[in-house]
């Protein structure tokens, strides 16, 4: 038996809320506010007070899934990106860089939106790259 | 002996299988539960300003292992939900061992060490159109009308984004079913939540359950004086029933009405026998 606290930052918005898991016999069973936390001083959203619901929800994704002749197989991560750049090749060949566009989401850190528009403007070849706090 | 050597004994002498106190991580201090196979991690056991409610968690861990020996730093505030957890059959007294923290103001120390006896301060506008955190029940009576009180209150109400901390982090809240998940009661999925409904539904089923631990009004974003309110709907127990939740273990008025109770709470063991329906 065996009951530990761990900390971590809610992943539902560009908050970035402080959350403590309540992890019992290795499974998380509740979230709290991280009380000495700088951004949140103890309190949550209820999307936060609700993380471990999604971590442990069965109909969350745990393996990469490409959809083969109208359903979804699973796949390992090389395959999944292989397939996603394959794809993009095809698209930008075919239709030019500004078909394709890219979102980014408050969700991820600064360093990963930075690393996106990176990939957006200097790989894909396009400007057209916006992020969900815009909307 | 100090707080260290009497976990360590409690472990020595087989009184407990699991201690829970506070253990420093990247400079905060948060719970920890220390047991027998990782006796090392002792020498990091702390008291904590922040308070987690510790009684909680014994709740969740003795859903998944009823016989449980539980441990813990225990101030005024958890002594008190302990005895309610006890009336309320949440927790069996048998099973667990507190090491009583003091936690009263001093002339050596002005506010102890906890978090709750830090007068929370009251902005300007606050004052003028809601209500002041550390009013006066009584004197809040006299000094407002009842128009002007309601519309306080209103103003206070108004602001909740219905996140649910009050009900998550408050120790006493263990329904089987919430009132506040109650479609008809309280609209789900939807803002601006059902005002005053919500606040009253719970200030109703905190009378002779709240023990005024404060963690309610400490985990609102919005910073509505729920303590005050529940307070107020304490004092009404006590003037009727001569009843203080927490005070002792013996049974409340809302618990000796009969078999089943309004707010049915969940048996001990609730996961385990969730997880046994479901072959888990
Ligand atoms: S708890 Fe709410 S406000 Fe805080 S980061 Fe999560 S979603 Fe954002
Ligand atoms: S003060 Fe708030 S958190 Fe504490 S017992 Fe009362 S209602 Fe629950
Ligand atoms: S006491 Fe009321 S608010 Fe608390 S869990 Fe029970 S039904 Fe919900
Ligand atoms: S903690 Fe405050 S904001 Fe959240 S549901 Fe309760 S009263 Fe509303």
């Amino acid at each position: 038996m065996d009951c530990k606290f761990v900390p971590a930052v809610c992943s539902y918005c560009g908050t970035g809320c402080g959350v403590l898991f309540e992890v019992i016999d290795g499974k998380i069973n509740a979230t709290l506010p991280m009380k000495s936390h700088p951004v949140n001083h103890g309190k949550l959203c209820i999307k936060g007070w609700n993380l471990h619901e999604y971590i442990n929800s069965y109909m969350r994704l745990k393996t990469p899934l490409i959809k083969e002749d109208g359903r979804f197989q699973k796949a390992t991560w090389d395959e999944a990106i292989g397939h996603a750049a394959v794809k993009f090749n095809q698209i930008k060949d075919q239709f030019g860089p500004d078909a394709i566009g890219v979102l980014v989401s408050a969700k991820i850190t600064n360093e990963e939106n930075y690393l996106a528009q990176k990939f957006t403007r200097a790989v894909i070849g396009t400007n057209n790259v916006d992020h969900c706090a815009r909307l | 002996m100090n707080l260290i050597d009497q976990v360590e004994q409690l472990f020595i002498q087989d009184k407990i299988d699991i201690f829970l106190g506070y253990k420093a991580l990247d400079g905060h201090l948060l719970p920890h539960g220390f047991t027998r196979d990782r006796m090392e991690e002792l020498k990091a056991l702390q008291v904590s300003e922040g308070r987690y409610s510790l009684e909680k968690i014994a709740t969740h861990l003795t859903e998944k292992h009823p016989d449980i020996r539980i441990g813990m730093i225990a101030r005024e505030c958890n002594l008190r939900t302990l005895n309610l957890l006890y009336t309320w059959k949440q927790l069996n007294p048998e099973n667990i061992e507190t090491i009583n923290i003091s936690c009263c103001p001093s002339p050596l120390k002005p506010h102890s060490d906890c978090s709750y006896l830090e007068p929370k301060q009251t902005g300007a506008y606050k004052k003028t159109h809601g209500i002041d955190f550390n009013a006066d029940p009584d004197t809040f009576l006299d000094d407002f009308n009842n128009k002007n009180r309601f519309s306080r209150w209103m103003y206070e109400f108004n602001k909740c984004i219905k996140c649910y901390g009050c009900r998550n982090i408050c120790p006493v809240c263990f329904c089987d079913e919430c009132s506040l998940e109650h479609a008809s009661l309280v609209e789900p999925g939807t803002l601006p939540v059902d005002v005053p409904i919500f606040h009253l539904i719970r200030a109703t089923h905190m009378a002779g359950r709240c023990i005024d631990c404060g963690l309610c009004e400490d985990a609102c974003p919005m910073d509505i004086p729920l303590r005050l309110l529940y307070r107020q709907v304490n004092a009404i127990v006590s003037d009727i029933f001569d009843y203080r939740p927490g005070n002792g273990t013996d049974q409340s008025p809302f618990t000796i009405i009969g078999e089943k109770t309004v707010l049915e709470p969940k048996p001990m063991d609730a996961q385990l026998e969730g997880e046994k329906e479901y072959g888990l």
